[in-house]
């Protein structure tokens, strides 16, 4: 566990210094930041202007703005966003609660469901709902979030005029169908092969019931590829919030990010790129470390 | 292959061959769905001008957020035309957008009609139209007008067109920038294959939608049409290398050590017969299931970024600049279904590459 854990941190390590100074050169080699609006403006003299970029130290060439970005970093300073004028760790902070939460209520509506169907698809084993499952991955797969939640927002819309916008529940139905094709189609495979394995020969041969042989044995084994994409699927959550977020009003990282964009402050982008990253590598970890609890096997493939 | 696989008995055989139920576990009706679908929407986007009754930037401010107008074969005396038709609509109330069908003059609808001039290929000038009002005066909106007046079917025809531009191309770019860099890496020194896997790595811990909008935001915010593609394609293929490098490079460093390559360099090939002869045809498979992944990745990269202001923009319509019409809830609460047909088309596109994409997974289980 623990040499896991180095080897992994290590791999962070590289990975944010790839991903800051390769954002960090993007960013400066377009010459875009908030100052560049401002070239155009008649009203705002070149004195001004210098003053401006002496202040944010845009006038330094781009290495020396990295290498003094990255040390202040290293202590945990991001720098101050120029639109916003706060510091921001603070906004990402203040942000990123309400995507988390977000993250879990559709996490948590995403496994029920499709872990539920597929249950339900291998106790009582029945065309209907192998087919009824074969469509619902179809469909849910084919429903990206910009679609899911613009018809969500059309139906409550049109039809419950009293129905809270603002709840979580709106975003969270929204991001959680291209999630549920992915785990229904891993956990309907998953538990249809473990229910082939010895050990569950064994336990029927024992007298276990059909429901308990599939919640207490196969199960454990049909869930380890849906923890690692648990894990995996953070990423595509973050990214997701980004629309969902804009189309239901909620002040999350993804609404943050469309701001930082059109705003083009930089060091907010730089912020939330170096946020995200930290942020898909811990839920991969957490993933890791996970299925190595849940199925102590997969420790022994990870040492050799 | 060889353990646990029963061949089958006669009968079994037999209704394996032929019928009906092979036909449906073998993927062959959701290949063909699924391929219908993207020639279509192909066959649209090729012919835009044509299906298009309207220009899609033309403006009529009499007719603002106009509803759909209703095809009619029977007109208000009930009487029965042979021609669909509609009435010609009236603003009855600019201030509440209310719209009046005038019920005395019924417009008859042609086919094959005059409108706007297009070429058809850059060659052969014409101005012929799948259809339209057959009286220039009056208007078809099949899909109403949207708030400045201009027809939202013909918008929505050109923003399949605009939509199937930018990703295909990216896609492709994306793919061979990857390939290049992936065969590099496998036939290159430990610190070369390191630096150029750790980078693809970088690129794959972000999600694509924010790394694609980090990449946009070096970029200036509005940007005439034609360059705003072009720097769509350009973040894409800077974006989707990392994915396809890998798997590139995961393939040749396992190909290489087969015994048909060591064979072939036994007899003293040279290296690049070896990789042009005896690896490439061998990752073929794998990297084009990797580049029908990717398509629908960018796909929906684009209509967001659109969606946000940041990709393609007004006044050139796209899937996703159509859609921020339909974010405004009281506008989506009276016209819900109009607002939305782009995210049905959206969804059929979708629909149209998980069929393809589930066919073949189905027959890679099969075989």
């Amino acid at each position: 566990m623990l040499r896991l854990f180095v080897r992994k941190a290590l791999q962070l390590a590289i990975l944010l210094v790839g991903v800051s100074a390769g954002a960090f050169w993007l960013l400066d080699a377009a010459g875009g930041d908030a100052l560049a609006g401002l070239n155009e403006n008649p009203n705002i003299s070149r004195e001004t202007l210098d003053r401006l970029q002496q202040i944010y130290g845009l006038d330094r060439p781009a290495t020396a703005r990295y290498a003094s970005w990255a040390a202040r970093a290293l202590q945990g300073d991001l720098g101050d966003s120029i639109t916003l004028r706060l510091p921001v760790t603070k906004i990402i902070a203040a942000r990123s609660a309400e995507t988390f939460k977000l993250a879990a209520v559709t996490l948590s509506i995403a496994l029920f469901t499709s872990f539920g169907l597929a249950f339900a698809c291998v106790r009582w084993s029945n065309p209907i709902f192998d087919w009824f499952v074969e469509f619902c991955v179809l469909v849910s797969a084919s429903l990206p979030v910009i679609v899911a939640s613009l018809a969500l927002l059309a139906v409550v819309a049109s039809s419950l005029r009293g129905f809270e916008i603002d709840s979580l529940i709106l975003p969270a139905l929204s991001l959680s169908p291209p999630l549920i094709a992915v785990f229904l189609a891993q956990s309907r495979r998953g538990l249809d092969a473990a229910l082939k394995m010895d050990f569950v020969t064994t336990a029927r041969a024992k007298g276990v019931g059909e429901t308990a042989v599939i919640l207490r044995h196969a199960a454990r084994i049909a869930l380890n590829p849906i923890i690692t994409l648990t894990g995996l699927s953070v990423g595509s959550l973050i990214g997701g919030s980004i629309i969902a977020e804009s189309i239901f009003g909620r002040p999350g990282l993804g609404s943050l990010t469309v701001f930082a964009v059109r705003s083009r402050d930089v060091p907010l982008v730089m912020g939330i790129v170096v946020f995200v990253s930290v942020a898909v590598w811990t839920a991969n970890f957490a993933a890791e470390v996970l299925q190595i609890i849940n199925d102590p096997r997969s420790a022994d493939s990870e040492r050799a | 292959m060889i353990r646990g696989q029963p061949i089958p008995s006669g009968p079994e055989r037999k209704m394996k061959a032929g019928g009906l139920k092979r036909f449906f576990q073998s993927g062959n009706l959701s290949l063909t769905a699924g391929a219908s679908i993207l020639f279509l929407f192909a066959f649209v986007a090729v012919f835009a001008d044509f299906f298009a009754p309207y220009n899609p930037t033309e403006q009529d401010r009499s007719m603002p957020s106009a509803p759909a107008s209703r095809i009619r074969f029977f007109d208000s005396n009930n009487r029965l035309h042979l021609r669909p038709f509609v009435y010609r609509m009236r603003l009855a109330n600019p201030l509440f957008l209310r719209y009046e069908e005038a019920t005395d003059s019924p417009v008859p609808i042609g086919f094959f009609v005059h409108g706007f001039q297009y070429r058809i290929f850059g060659f052969f000038e014409t101005n012929l139209h799948l259809f339209g009002a057959a009286d220039g005066n009056a208007n078809v909106y099949l899909l109403g007008s949207d708030r400045l007046g201009r027809d939202r079917f013909s918008r929505l025809i050109y923003a399949i067109q605009y939509s199937l531009i930018a990703a295909p191309i990216g896609t492709l770019l994306a793919s061979l920038i990857g390939i290049m860099i992936g065969l590099i890496s496998g036939f290159s020194p430990r610190s070369i294959d390191l630096v150029l896997m750790g980078s693809a790595d970088a690129m794959l811990s972000l999600p694509t939608l924010i790394l694609i909008l980090a990449a946009r935001a070096a970029f200036p915010l509005e940007l005439p049409p034609k360059r705003a593609i072009a720097l769509l394609i350009v973040v894409f293929a800077l974006v989707g290398w990392a994915e396809m490098a890998r798997l590139c490079r995961g393939l040749v460093k396992s190909l290489r050590s087969r015994e048909f390559v060591m064979a072939a360099r036994a007899i003293g090939a040279h290296p690049a017969r070896i990789l042009l002869r005896h690896i490439a045809p061998n990752t073929a498979g794998p990297l084009i299931t990797q580049a029908t992944l990717m398509l629908p990745a960018f796909l929906l990269a684009e209509i967001s970024l659109s969606f946000l202001g940041v990709g393609i923009q007004e006044p050139m319509p796209s899937l996703g600049n159509m859609l921020a019409e339909a974010a405004d809830v009281s506008r989506l609460a009276a016209q819900p279904l109009t607002l939305l047909s782009p995210a049905v088309a959206i969804f059929t596109l979708f629909l149209g590459v998980r069929l393809i994409a589930s066919a073949r997974s189905k027959a890679g289980e099969i075989i």
